[in-house]
């Protein structure tokens, strides 16, 4: 009987064909942007992960509470032992990776060695230097160098392109940074700047300045010690997953805090983080989902509605057949489950239709992207300059699962006037052709 | 012989704006097995009021109708259902065949709506098709057979699940001279084959040569009841 009813819709192109286009349609519109929106999101949050909180971010609880005002005494010492805790203690898929926040301000001197122009900085240190570093990779630098080259040896320095301009600062020349040692005292170094990175958020190329963790740690008094230790999960990674992480973490991060290495301060308390629970991506998570559910039920609801339509539409040009069916002897409900099958066949021919159309297109935005730099080149938003789309399991289910049920809903809706069709008619309905 | 189809005292009143219209008075007949015969009368005459009752598709106001000595009104909407699928075919005078599908598939679809599978029933159909001379046909859609040939597709999808009741509303209305006599010797010849009683309703005085016996019906009243006699005529 399935088959007979495949046949009958695969034949009969009046029957099968515009619900079937209404379905891929609104599948592939579903998987698309749900597609997109996760892709530009995971771009934000991977963005944001990689210049700035790691997907998981272990830092000195004194320090996190400041942050705002750089306080590096408040930084976490014994470097060693927690990089070795770390590694014993968090999930495998996790990299740890260490860096420091500092602030300074950046004396550029003229020739006579007077100040020439002078400016407050935020910088990040991390490792630049070590061969088998993935920092490289994790801020794009290579691409990101507008002018000049990568640091190569100790005391180099890479700018953002905006805050160079701002300097009046040339490649080769020397710089000194001013700013507080761990300690608290003042701390002062030269280093050599090497050259200039567009990161592709406006704020961090006005004020950002990358140097060497090293570099970092010997001009500002901070051996042995940083101020973040970030974690940063592949890709395939979902959002989902972060708080699992850092809650498995935090938890067995109570026996670090009772058992401290003898460098800890008193009062140090390291905590774990989320990227989505920093810089408000929390809010932006909660937002993103709310649209996406309005969207999806937004798309379904239209596609009930066509599909109803269509159901009714389906019902007149068969009302011949349907007639017949009952006067042979098939009951209301078998009738209706008859056409809720084949709503159920053109739903899932049409859902893998649309998720084959729709996740396509979000393949190739995910692998290819579009470049939307100059569009968000004077934002503050951390995000990509490059848009792309992310193909996800939840987004086929987004697409599929409201596809099949508006097509059924829509056909049994349409059935509905079956159960007003009263058998006495039939003949005269049937002779009437 | 007991009777197939008995009609007990039957009324039908249909109520036509603020009044009533009985459609079918006291009407009281028996149908054997077999039977081979035709309601006749001019339209309005109650020919396919009298169909629907017999068929289940409606209930009389008054009377009764029993079906191998089961009273109909003590059947619900389902198990009527399953009366006209197991015991009765339909024959239509516009054929009402299954645009899609083939000769074959139309004449499958009644088993497979019996929950039947295909492979089991085949053989079954296929030899109806040999019956009503379409063998050479059996894959053709409906729109490529001439009316004739639709007439005889709908008779073999009537009788491809053995009915006990065959009931055929005008079925040779639609069709020229030379066509309608082809169907009725076909149907009269299936009638000795299959042993399945042929009703008509009908206007067509062709019929009137082929059936066995002939119930004519005017206002809802039956006025005669003639059967064959052992002359060949009907009286």
């Amino acid at each position: 009987m399935i088959r007979w009813i495949l046949q009958g819709i695969l034949r009969d192109k009046n029957r099968s064909l515009f619900p079937f286009l209404v379905v891929m349609s609104g599948v592939a519109l579903v998987v698309f942007t749900v597609g997109f929106m996760e892709g530009i999101f995971m771009g934000m949050i991977n963005t944001t992960a990689n210049l700035d909180t790691g997907h998981l971010r272990l830092v000195n609880k004194p320090f996190y509470d400041e942050e705002h005002l750089n306080p590096m005494d408040r930084a976490l010492t014994a470097q060693k032992e927690i990089r070795q805790w770390l590694s014993e203690n968090s999930d495998p898929k996790i990299m740890w990776a260490p860096r420091i926040r500092w602030g300074a301000i950046a004396d550029v001197p003229d020739e006579n060695g007077e100040t020439k122009s002078q400016t407050p900085i935020i910088g990040m240190a991390l490792d630049l230097l070590s061969p088998d570093s993935q920092e490289l990779q994790r801020l794009d630098l290579k691409n990101s160098l507008t002018e000049g080259r990568l640091p190569q040896g100790p005391k180099e320095i890479l700018l953002g392109y905006e805050l160079a301009r701002t300097l009046d600062v040339g490649r080769d020349q020397t710089i000194t940074l001013l700013g507080q040692t761990f300690d608290g005292g003042l701390a002062t170094d030269n280093y050599t700047v090497v050259g200039f990175v567009r990161f592709g958020v406006f704020a961090m190329d006005k004020k950002m300045a990358l140097i060497d963790l090293k570099d970092a740690q010997d001009s500002f008094y901070m051996e042995n010690t940083v101020t973040d230790w970030l974690g940063f999960l592949p890709s395939h990674v979902s959002d989902k997953e972060y708080i699992h992480l850092k809650t498995a973490l935090q938890s067995r991060l109570d026996d670090l805090i009772l058992n401290p290495p003898a460098d800890w301060a008193k009062d140090d308390l390291p905590i774990v983080l989320s990227v989505l629970e920093q810089r408000n991506l929390d809010n932006l998570v909660g937002v993103f989902e709310m649209v996406k559910k309005i969207f999806v039920g937004i798309i379904v609801l239209l596609m009930v509605l066509v599909l109803w339509n269509a159901g009714l539409l389906n019902g007149i040009h068969r009302y011949g057949e349907l007639g017949l069916l009952l006067a042979m002897g098939q009951t209301h409900w078998k009738l209706v489950g008859m056409m809720a099958v084949e709503a159920l066949s053109i739903g899932l021919l049409g859902s893998l239709a649309g998720c084959l159309i729709g996740g396509g297109v979000v393949y190739y935005l995910q692998e290819v992207g579009i470049n939307m730099g100059d569009a968000f080149a004077q934002t503050g938003m951390m995000m990509n300059d490059v848009m792309r789309g992310r193909v996800t399991a939840e987004s086929f289910l987004l697409g599929v699962g409201p596809g099949i049920i508006a097509s059924v809903l829509g056909s049994l809706f349409a059935s509905v006037a079956l159960f007003q069709r009263s058998e006495a008619n039939l003949f005269r309905e049937l002779e009437a052709g | 012989m007991d009777s197939i189809v008995k009609l007990d005292k039957v009324i039908k009143v249909y109520r036509v704006g603020d009044e009533d219209f009985a459609a079918l008075h006291e009407i009281s007949l028996d149908i054997e097995p077999g039977a081979f015969m035709s309601f006749v009368g001019p339209s309005g005459s109650g020919k396919t009021t009298l169909l629907n009752l017999i068929g289940g598709l409606d209930q009389p106001t008054s009377g009764s109708i029993y079906f191998e000595n089961v009273s109909l009104g003590n059947l619900d909407r389902t198990a009527l259902a399953e009366y006209r699928r197991k015991n009765l075919g339909f024959i239509f005078q516009t054929y009402n065949l299954l645009p899609v599908y083939s000769v074959y598939e139309n004449i499958l679809f009644p088993l497979l709506l019996d929950g039947n599978r295909e492979s089991a029933v085949r053989q079954s159909v296929e030899d109806i098709v040999a019956s009503v001379g379409l063998s050479d046909q059996i894959k053709k859609k409906p729109a490529h057979l001439s009316g004739g040939q639709c007439q005889r597709v709908a008779i073999a999808r009537a009788l491809v699940k053995k009915p006990a009741l065959i009931l055929a509303d005008e079925p040779t209305a639609n069709l020229d001279a030379e066509n309608s006599y082809q169907i009725l010797e076909l149907m009269k010849k299936l009638n000795h084959q299959f042993k399945a009683a042929f009703v008509f309703s009908t206007h067509d005085e062709k019929v009137t040569k082929y059936v066995n016996r002939e119930v004519g019906l005017e206002d809802g009243r039956v006025r005669w009841d003639k059967r064959r006699n052992g002359a060949g005529s009907l009286e």
